[in-house]
């Protein structure tokens, strides 16, 4: 209307100007609609990464349980002193104009101010190079945080250093983040810094969660440890600008539920201003804490292996064999199921060493023990006698009539190698031979029985192969294949295997799965370590993945009626006056068992060592439990792994009557 | 309002633009400063945006004064008015006299007040360029009255360049050019004039921007990069033909450096979108990533534009367009010739400001040290602004009867 009313009026000049008037105010509204409603995703872009550092905030990790919910790993809160250099931005300016150096020089009035003769002083500024201001930004910096952690360290009563680089470096790279000066405080220090800090001195407090296994070494190895690791795991937003510290497992459980246990990463966004400082913050995700692992392990059970393995004296002469350090290792089993009820190897490490970065000292000592080695997992040992009922059982399904006897000179020659038998000279039947741990007896039946039979039942037991167990601690075992034994293979090298010696290797849950096989019948269970994973959140406790019970990995197809001719001899074992499993006996319970003593040779078939076993499960009218003790370099089976077996049966008694005991209360109540 | 005239005298209109622009600057100036505690503890009557509303009412004072009186008798003393400015701009350009702010003399202390002859200089090159060519047209194709006029803009041109403030200098051209083509000036002068300062322009920007470094004019080095800035030119190609990596390196720094206004005002802007963030919600100034030495002046454009996105830029363009068509409406109603030029060049003159100022925000103009009439903030800039509205109002309570 304005342009019109202009453009009627008969003036070219100011129409001319009105035109170039609205096309100039066009072309601004041309130019502002493209900034500002074309490209305006392009500059909040640029906005935000110009303004906006995004940090990693990594989630509370699961707890890792027992069966009846007792804690083996949790988190602790750990307190860290921080200080906060966004709210020190001013004392910085404060203190360079403090120290930046001046130059006084005399002031002469200008000419015309003739009443102001006389000279007055005044300061200049010097020109410093730019290297010159840096190093008096840095300094005042480094001024102004030594003096608030001067201020700080007089209220905790304790003395504070600020390490110059460290500082610098956090400057450069983590300008808005806390700065810590005091990790990990003692509630000591939490209070007298929680008293004093009535006036703001630019510190705070920082919550980080740490790692913490309340029972040190227990468990141990089935828990693995964890390592400090920020990164992004996959599927995960992986642009921060910075992150706080995080972990993940590198071994056992730790590393196996590693997904489950550490939950989601959230992320937080820091405001920052132009100079890098922290104006405020948001949290764009909150961390999911992490899933409790609840394991199939029983915390009284795995507390009565550890402690048998550290105080039984029948492993004094092993310990000092081996030169102070118990190597041993012991698998406790639910026949029915597989479920792992403890598992302990010695020597032992504390996984809470790890949670903050091991030093180099404590790394040394666990590898030069090798006690990182789960070994119940994770070594391969000749089984030695225990490997005997396997024979047997192949034997008696051969058609070996158990009542038959073999006579034992007190040692057998296969081909023209002799080889000793400790069992008295005498009349073995299969019994007798199980009792007596009688080589002769099996080295005959076992040739008699042939080498394919066997390997087809051992194969059924899945020795030479993993449990897949998902703690990445886990060896094959050996057992020879029918392709080996069908070239180069003497009677000697069966002969070997029939004893458990020669190209046989098994691990103690190797044993401990097929120990449990024989006594449920002939089921051969995966082993199991988990029974559940569930949230967090106690509410929410109906959400838990309980994981399969049970999963079947073979059945051995044997007659019921052998079984029960092994599984009687195995109570012979320990129970008849004669049996080398003596030592492991407990009043009120029948236990089935098998001793071992396996010899170690060198490649020049000299005796280095010893592995000593004693295998078994219990009760026997309805078998339950299956307990694998492997100690090496013990002097026999019987004696050195009898009593630590004696120990567990113990307390299995005792859970067993304490259990029926409540059950009994509660159905009469 | 303006008490001894008529109010329908008035162009209320008008009036009501500018009201309104009075009303977003002061709110703006109070967003851009008001952004951390240090400036809300000053006194209420040291802060920026009291005193920039304590500018308007003095604006607005010195509007009404300057409707009091017929524009013939304020034209009759242009001429004194134009000869002391030019003391003036010769004065500041005097140490001791001139005081140096940001590498340029461009003010003159007086105490309470920063004094900027060059904002007056405008108006008294406008009022006196008005009084030179409302002579009758026949003058006006003497070569010599030609000759005299350009003088007459030229003069301050020059001073005002040495201070050094290229844009308020440049602001002179358009604004005489158009008075001229109003007055009648032949087109054929007209033409040649446009046709050498164009020339002149491209040689110079050509020289500047694409010739190696030792063929180029003698110039100020910031001005220079700002133009190879503007240009989108990347200083390393103009570096001296040793150079070392590390010199390379520094010279992109220092384009970072010199560009970083720029970017950041584009930032503002483009980041407000359609709707803005919302008053006092900018990030962009609080954050301090627009330099505070300039978001209330210079660049108040983008703390508004970022606050209140394309809708808010279109309202300050639709306020500034109702002030320059109804100043060009009170040129065509003027009385005589001297109100017609008066009214047209100070229209010119806003429109000059307003283009470059809002198009160095948005990177279609180069950088220039030009505020936006009656938003940024400034004594002189609002003070003149005002006053240059008080002459159109002057024109319009004298025009012509119908």
């Amino acid at each position: 209307m304005l342009v019109v009313d202009q453009l009627k009026k008969n003036e070219p000049q100011l129409r001319l100007v009105a035109v170039v008037l609205a096309a100039g105010l066009f072309i601004l509204f041309i130019g502002l609609w493209w900034v500002q409603v074309v490209s305006v995703h392009v500059y909040q872009s640029h906005l935000e990464t110009q303004s906006y550092r995004t940090v990693r905030l990594p989630a509370v990790r699961g707890k890792i349980l027992d069966r009846e919910g007792r804690v083996l790993a949790e988190n602790r809160p750990s307190y860290n002193l921080s200080i906060y250099l966004n709210d020190l931005s001013d004392r910085f300016k404060a203190e360079y104009k403090r120290i930046r150096p001046v130059k006084v020089t005399a002031k002469v009035a200008p000419f015309w101010e003739f009443w102001n003769r006389g000279k007055t002083w005044q300061t200049n500024r010097v020109r410093l190079s730019s290297s010159q201001i840096d190093a008096v930004e840095w300094q005042s910096r480094l001024d102004v945080v030594q003096q608030v952690v001067a201020d700080v360290s007089q209220k905790l009563e304790q003395p504070l250093k600020v390490d110059a680089a460290d500082f610098k470096r956090h400057y450069m790279t983590r300008l808005a983040l806390p700065f810590p000066v005091l990790k990990d405080m003692t509630p000591e220090q939490l209070a007298r810094f929680e008293e004093n800090t009535t006036n703001g001195v630019g510190a705070e407090l920082d919550l980080q969660s740490v790692r913490r296994y309340p029972l040190g070494t227990m468990a141990s190895h089935l828990l693995g440890y964890l390592r400090r690791d920020d990164r992004s795991y996959e599927g995960e937003d992986s642009s921060f600008s910075y992150r706080l510290p995080d972990y993940r497992g590198v071994l056992g459980i730790e590393y196996a539920y590693d997904n489950e246990l550490r939950g989601r990463a959230g992320a937080e966004s820091v405001l920052v201003n132009n100079l890098g400082y922290r104006q405020s913050e948001n949290i764009w995700t909150q961390p999911e804490p992490g899933q409790n692992v609840v394991l199939t392990l029983d915390l009284d059970l795995q507390q009565v292996v550890e402690n048998s393995l550290q105080s039984q004296s029948s492993v004094r002469i092993a310990r000092e064999r081996t030169g102070g350090v118990l190597n041993a290792a012991v698998v406790v089993m639910d026949v029915r199921n597989g479920s792992v009820l403890a598992m302990a190897s010695s020597p032992a490490y504390d996984p809470n060493d790890f949670a903050d970065g091991i030093s180099q000292a404590k790394w040394n000592q666990i590898q030069q023990m090798t006690a990182e080695k789960n070994r119940a997992t994770a070594e391969n040992y000749a089984p030695g006698s225990i490997f005997k009922p396997i024979v047997g059982l192949a034997a008696l399904e051969t058609g070996l009539n158990p009542n038959a006897y073999v006579d034992n000179p007190g040692y057998i020659y296969v081909g023209r190698r002799h080889i000793t038998d400790l069992a008295s000279p005498g009349k073995y039947n299969f019994r007798k031979a199980i009792m007596d741990s009688s080589n002769t007896y099996f080295i005959t039946v076992g040739l008699r029985a042939g080498i394919e039979n066997i390997l087809r039942l051992a194969e059924k037991f899945h020795f030479g192969e993993r449990c897949s167990i998902p703690t990445r601690q886990e060896t094959d075992g050996n057992l020879p294949t029918f392709s080996r034994v069908q070239q180069g293979w003497t009677d000697g090298d069966t002969a070997n295997v029939c004893i458990g010696q020669g190209e046989v290797a098994v691990t103690p849950l190797q044993m401990a799965v097929a120990y449990s096989a024989i006594a449920n019948g002939g089921t051969v269970f995966w082993p199991r370590f988990v029974l559940r994973i569930e949230s967090p959140d106690p509410m929410q406790s109906a959400t838990a993945t309980n994981l399969n019970t049970g999963l079947v990995r073979d059945r051995l197809g044997v007659s019921p009626r052998n079984l029960r001719v092994l599984r009687d001899a195995m109570l012979a074992e320990t129970e008849d006056p004669g049996g080398t499993g003596g030592l492991a006996r407990v009043p009120g319970l029948h236990i089935c068992g098998k001793t071992g003593t396996a010899e170690i040779m060198d490649t020049h078939n000299r005796k280095i060592g010893r592995t000593t076993w004693f295998a078994s499960f219990a009760p026997y009218e309805n078998p339950r439990y299956a307990v694998v003790v492997m100690v090496e370099n013990g002097t026999f089976g019987g004696p050195t792994c009898g009593p630590i077996a004696h120990d567990i049966y113990q307390e299995i008694l005792r859970k067993e009557t304490g259990g029926a005991a409540n059950a009994v209360a509660s159905t009469t109540n | 309002m303006f008490e001894p005239a008529p109010k329908q005298n008035l162009d209320k209109l008008q009036l009501a633009a500018l009201v309104g622009l009075m009303i977003i600057g002061a709110a703006f100036v109070f967003s851009a400063t008001m952004v951390n505690e240090s400036a809300a503890v000053l006194p209420w009557y040291d802060q920026t945006w009291v005193r920039q509303i304590v500018w308007y009412v003095l604006g607005l004072g010195g509007a009404a004064a300057v409707c009091l009186v017929d524009y013939h008798t304020l034209a009759r003393w242009s001429f004194v008015v134009y000869w002391a400015m030019i003391i003036c701009l010769v004065a500041v350009l005097i140490p001791h006299i001139g005081s140096m702010r940001y590498g340029a003399r461009r003010w003159i202390d007086l105490a309470v007040f920063q004094f900027q002859p060059s904002e007056f200089a405008k108006l008294a090159f406008i009022m006196a360029g008005a009084n030179f060519l409302s002579r009758p047209v026949d003058e006006l194709r003497r070569p010599d009255v030609f000759w005299k006029a350009m003088g007459l803009m030229l003069l301050p041109f020059m001073l005002i360049m040495k201070e050094p403030d290229l844009g308020s200098a440049l602001v002179l051209l358009p604004t005489g050019l158009v008075m001229m083509l109003v007055a009648g000036t032949p087109r054929a002068y007209l033409f040649k004039l446009v046709g050498i300062v164009g020339l002149l322009a491209a040689i110079f920007v050509v020289d500047i921007v694409f010739l190696p470094a030792r063929f180029q004019l003698p110039m100020q080095e910031y001005q220079r990069n700002r133009l190879l800035n503007y240009f989108g030119r990347n200083y390393t190609d103009f570096a001296p033909p040793g150079a070392t990596p590390a010199d390379l390196q520094r010279l992109r720094q220092r384009q970072l450096d010199d560009a970083y206004n720029v970017r950041q005002a584009l930032i503002s802007v483009g980041s407000g979108g359609l709707m803005g963030k919302g008053w006092r919600q900018g990030t962009q100034n609080a954050l301090g990533y627009l330099p505070r030495a300039v978001a209330h002046n210079d660049f108040i454009f983008s703390v508004i534009a970022e606050e209140e996105g394309f809708v808010g830029s279109v309202i300050i363009l639709a306020l500034y367009a109702v002030v320059l068509f109804t100043g060009l409406r009170i040129a065509g109603q003027a009385r005589d010739r001297l109100g017609k030029l008066v009214a047209v060049g100070v229209v010119t003159l806003i429109f000059s400001h307003v283009f470059i100022n809002i198009g160095m925000n948005i990177r279609i103009m180069p950088v220039t040290g030009v505020p936006l009439p009656l938003l940024s903030y400034g004594g002189s800039s609002v003070l003149c602004s005002l006053i240059a509205v008080g002459l159109m109002q002057n024109i319009h309570i004298h025009r012509r009867g119908y």
